[in-house]
């Protein structure tokens, strides 16, 4: 926005001559030609339809048709064939597998399932990973959530299971067929961008609400990953290798099984890693639609701000998200390494038979143990209630804290500050943006940095929000979208370029970035709900911390990667640190930083929306009400606005792809 | 100097006659007006007035490229035959294309008599199991896989049993020189070791042609010249019939029993490394070959004289009419005098410091020089 309107005004009033030349940047011309477009025809639109927010008279009410869908859909889910033959057998498919899962995780007892997780662990990422899923499943006990830890695996199994069974297909279909990827690649583009509460709306209108529409969410959310991972690996395959298969007169079966599913081994295993992180953050967001587990406990306890239970359970979502990502990601080193030297597809297949045998025992005498042990679920004596002690300590976070420190203020002030003087002017702002003017900042900034295609998917996407009736709810999120994406972009970036100056503060740096970007958007709202309380500030900061580990890495990623040879160069002519930084890294790395911006805007709305629940408001706040209501047309209506927002922002962001080569 | 020129055009004859035996050697490939032409609607320009346009114009008018341009030629059973050319003049989509790893646009590939381009998708395969097999520039390895498990890749390919395979492998893997690395995975192994692999895969087929596709050019010198050895040894001593293709003349001339140079995916001469030294078909080929050092690649054959007298048909050294010039000039020099170049207890011609040293002067080279020179001498 900024640079539409700081970049115009000086070139009108420039001299012929330097316009000439200003012409000739594809930018100047592109935002002339759009400037004229407006000229002609904003006078028109402000005429005929009104200035200001959007006008009434372009407004589609589907309030109505929406309302009277669902009403169709619960009236005959009970005897329509579409639901008896087709969705309720998917229903109940999942139901009984998720409840399968659930028996027999309970049926091997917490004994079982601790020693069980280790094992895996062990065995796939090494003794850390191992010590890491003894703790946090010994500390989910002691907290007293073993049953809803079960219930959220229980559901997860179920879930990544079919995610990645789904992502592969779709993955292999595109990695072997290139109108099958050309047809793909966009959606799933777009639909990494989309903010997880947007899938929620759509399965609950159709299934109602319970665990098997949260399954399906959870699979349409974390199918992606596996999908585009499988299709880069299979697509990726070094031609060479491909042609020397087809040159040994391999059939296509062959060249499949044996060289490019090998060869694509990495992505596949990156792809089951992402696809499982998506589904925890999913799984434990579906409780909003009556997925029961941690998340679930999370929820009811926000609801309620009682922040001690939120924390008890929020303590285990975390935990979970280390374990998975340890054990998957561990299985990538093991991947790496075995291509080095020593795999286990290397050893002899006598040693590989008496491995098998091995674990076949271990995993018996596991068994054996957690019947032994007898309880199947943790015992409650060896429990510890920490809600009421945090409660207590929140309270006098509130007494002290909140409010009244002399000289920096309180949380609770910064808070009201940040909502007073940042959010509310700039919300105000954009309310007060006409409409047709927002279109065309979008238009422009779209256009600058994309192409003409991401600039009409962009500006139809806000045109979307208006029709539906959504104007001024969408301006009030964005507006917190964009005030928190310019706090992140400036920590981050700060951050990033000391930690690519220094190896020391990289070091420091990485394992806790590692755990921040495990963990899923939703437990990010508790801590923020004991120190800020309740409204648009706390959102605002879940967000920030939600995205600035992605930035952080990325920009420091981009200045690291920085060719050597051109900073040596640089610094040979005696540039400064300052003046590498500028003129060659910031340069150099300018598709990073692009990437940046693109996936703070994208998680920082992902956050945001969220914050519905903890008084955000606005769109967010609008699906919840949905939901609780069971006003399930308003709550899709503002579903498909935060996808078309989300779509907005991302396409707004979106680099053109030639210049990232 | 005409008898130079008569000479060494019977010459030519002779060695053509002297390889050239089609009623008892048939072609292991025959390959006839073979077009591959890259682009929209590539069938129509083959044989049509477009192939005379300039590869500019076509692309412009049309969106092709025309990579092989009328290729003929046949390999001979156990003969090396290297294409040479430099980088985009097509060779390696020539190569490509008698295995239809490329499709050929128009033309005709015969092996063995057999049409390939007329093959059906069991049938070519068949072929690439077990006739032809092929050696990359890059070595195509699977890097998920041991050296042992590479090399029976092709094998595992065609369905051989396990233990069966595993022991053709290894004694590939033997004979290439890896023994003891079996376990290695290709990444573990240095660019000479792995063209090896690529190599021991190739053999373990057991196929009629090797099908070499600049297979050292990415191997440092000394590597280099190990692995030419290795492939003139195979040629040699197994009688491998082999298709080379290279950009590197001193390569072509040493492995090469005939060498085909391409230009513009058109055979600009196609020869043995002699007549493309000895008797460049134009100037490109002329500026290709000016610097080689003639008299390592000319025969006596080339250099001899007509006897004169009785007498020299009788006395010195006898030498056989594929020594080289260098070391004839060696026996001319030791003995101080001139050589006789005898086939068969026939004696051709004469060898004398003259006729050797105008080889080495290049004074063949140019016939209008020599007349000239000739001219001013009369």
């Amino acid at each position: 926005m900024s640079s539409a309107t700081t970049t115009v005004p000086p070139r009108a009033v420039a001299p012929p001559g330097r316009l000439r030349a200003a012409l000739r940047r594809p930018a100047a011309r592109k935002l002339l030609l759009l400037g004229a477009v407006t000229a002609v025809l904003a006078p028109f639109a402000a005429a005929r339809w009104g200035s200001g927010a959007w006008p009434d008279a372009l407004t589609v009410d589907l309030a109505g048709p929406l309302g009277r869908a669902n009403d169709w859909i619960i009236d005959n889910r009970d005897g329509h064939w579409l639901f008896l033959y087709f969705f309720g057998h998917i229903s109940n498919a999942i139901i009984t597998a998720v409840r399968g899962v659930y028996l027999v995780l309970l049926a091997l007892g917490w004994a079982g399932v601790t020693a069980g997780a280790s094992l895996l662990a062990w065995r796939l990422a090494g003794v850390r990973a191992a010590v890491t899923a003894l703790a946090s499943f010994a500390v989910c006990g002691l907290l007293g959530m073993w049953v809803p830890t079960m219930r959220t695996l229980a559901l997860m199994i179920v879930a990544v299971a079919a995610s990645v069974a789904v992502g592969a297909l779709l993955g292999l279909a595109a990695g072997l067929s290139d109108r099958t990827f050309r047809a793909l690649r966009p959606v799933l583009d777009t639909m990494q961008a989309l903010p997880a509460f947007a899938y929620l709306l759509p399965v609950v209108l159709v299934f109602g609400i319970g665990v098997a529409p949260a399954v399906l969410a959870t699979v349409v959310y974390a199918a992606p990953p596996m999908a585009r991972l499988t299709a880069m690996g299979l697509r990726g395959t070094d031609q060479g290798v491909l042609e020397a298969v087809d040159s040994l007169g391999a059939t296509g079966r062959q060249r499949l099984l044996t060289a490019r599913l090998p060869l694509a081994r990495r992505e596949l295993l990156l792809g089951v890693n992402q696809s499982i992180m998506m589904a925890l953050s999913m799984a434990v967001i579906a409780s909003v639609i009556g997925a029961d587990g941690l998340g679930d406990r999370v929820y009811q306890a926000l609801s309620t701000v009682d922040v001690g239970s939120a924390l008890a359970a929020g303590i285990p979502i975390v935990l979970l998200a280390i374990v998975l990502d340890r054990t998957t990601a561990g299985h990538r080193s093991v991947g790496n390494r075995s291509a080095g030297r020593n795999g286990w597809a290397q050893s002899h297949p006598r040693t590989r038979t008496r491995t098998l045998t091995t674990w076949a025992v271990t995993a018996a005498a596991v068994v054996a143990l957690g019947r032994l042990v007898g309880a199947n679920s943790w015992p409650d004596g060896w429990t510890v209630a920490i809600a009421g002690p945090v409660n207590e300590a929140k309270d006098w976070m509130v007494d002290h804290l909140y409010s009244g420190i002399p000289g920096i203020g309180g949380t609770a002030d910064w808070a009201a500050h940040y909502t007073g003087w940042v959010l509310d002017p700039l919300r105000d702002g954009l309310q007060g943006l006409p409409w047709w003017g927002a279109l065309m900042i979008v238009a422009a900034l779209a256009w600058l940095i994309g192409t003409w295609r991401t600039t009409v998917t962009a500006v139809l996407s806000l045109a979307a929000i208006g029709v539906l009736g959504r104007w001024n709810l969408a301006m009030d999120t964005l507006s917190q979208v964009l005030a928190a994406v310019v706090v992140t972009l400036v920590l981050g970036f700060a951050v990033a370029v000391v930690a690519a100056r220094s190896p020391r503060v990289d070091r420091l740096l990485r394992p806790v970035l590692d755990v921040f970007q495990t963990m899923p958007q939703f437990v990010y709202l508790i801590p923020v709900v004991a120190l800020f309380g309740i409204g648009r500030a706390p959102a605002a900061a879940a967000a920030i911390v939600y995205a600035l580990p992605a930035v952080v890495r990325i920009v420091s990623q981009g200045l690291r990667q920085a060719d050597p040879a051109a900073l040596e160069s640089a610094r040979s002519l005696g540039a400064t640190g300052g003046q590498q930084l500028r003129q060659v890294q910031f340069p150099l790395a300018r598709a990073e930083l692009l990437l940046a911006v693109n996936q703070a805007v994208v998680l920082v709305l992902s956050v945001v929306i969220i914050g519905g629940l903890v008084g955000g408001g606005a769109l967010g706040y609008e699906v919840v009400f949905g939901l609780a209501q069971g006003d399930l047309a308003t709550g899709l209506m503002a579903g498909t606005a935060i996808a078309c927002l989300g779509l907005m922002l991302d396409r707004v962001t979106q680099p053109t792809k030639p210049k990232e080569g | 100097m005409p008898t130079v020129d008569t000479n060494a055009e019977s010459l030519n004859a002779h060695v053509a006659s002297d390889r050239n035996e089609p009623e008892t050697a048939a072609p292991v490939f025959s390959v006839r007006n073979l077009w591959k032409v890259f682009g929209p609607k590539a069938e129509r320009v083959p044989g049509s007035d477009l192939a005379d346009l300039s590869p500019e114009e076509l692309r412009e008018k049309t969106g092709c490229t025309v990579a092989v341009r009328d290729v003929s030629f046949d390999v001979r059973p156990g003969e090396c035959f290297v294409v040479m050319g430099l980088s985009g003049s097509g060779k390696s989509t020539l190569v490509r294309c008698l295995t239809r790893l490329i499709e050929p646009t128009s033309g005709t590939i015969a092996i063995d008599g057999e049409d390939v381009r007329g093959m059906d998708k069991g049938a070519l395969r068949d072929l690439r199991r077990h006739r032809a097999a092929m050696v990359f520039q890059h070595f195509g390895l699977l890097p998920h896989r041991t050296v042992l498990d590479n090399v029976a890749y092709g094998l595992e390919i065609q369905g051989v049993g396990k233990a069966e395979r595993r022991a053709k492998a290894a004694e590939m893997v033997e004979k290439v020189g890896l023994a003891g690395l079996e376990a290695r995975r290709p990444g573990q192994l240095s660019g000479g070791q792995q063209q090896r692999v690529g190599l021991a895969r190739a053999l373990a087929a057991d196929p009629e042609v090797l099908l070499f596709d600049e297979p050292f050019s990415a191997l440092d010198p000394l590597i280099r010249r190990d692995m030419q050895e290795e492939v003139v040894r195979l040629n040699r001593d197994e009688g491998r019939t082999m298709v080379f293709i290279t950009h590197d003349l001193s390569e072509a001339l040493r492995v090469g029993d005939r060498i085909a140079l391409m230009r513009g995916g058109r055979v600009v001469q196609c020869g043995t490394p002699e007549e493309i030294v000895g008797s460049p078909a134009d100037d490109y080929v002329r500026d290709f070959v000016r610097d080689v050092p003639r008299e390592q690649v000319l025969t006596v054959r080339r250099a001899m004289r007509p006897v004169r007298s009785a007498g020299e048909a009788e006395a010195g050294a006898a030498l056989n009419p594929a020594t080289t010039v260098a070391d004839a000039i060696e026996a001319v020099a030791r003995t101080g005098a001139p050589a006789r170049v005898v086939d068969a207890g026939r004696c051709l011609g004469i060898v004398d410091f003259k006729s050797l040293l105008s080889i080495v002067a290049g004074l063949d080279r140019i016939p209008g020089r020599v007349h000239s020179l000739k001219k001013a001498a009369a």
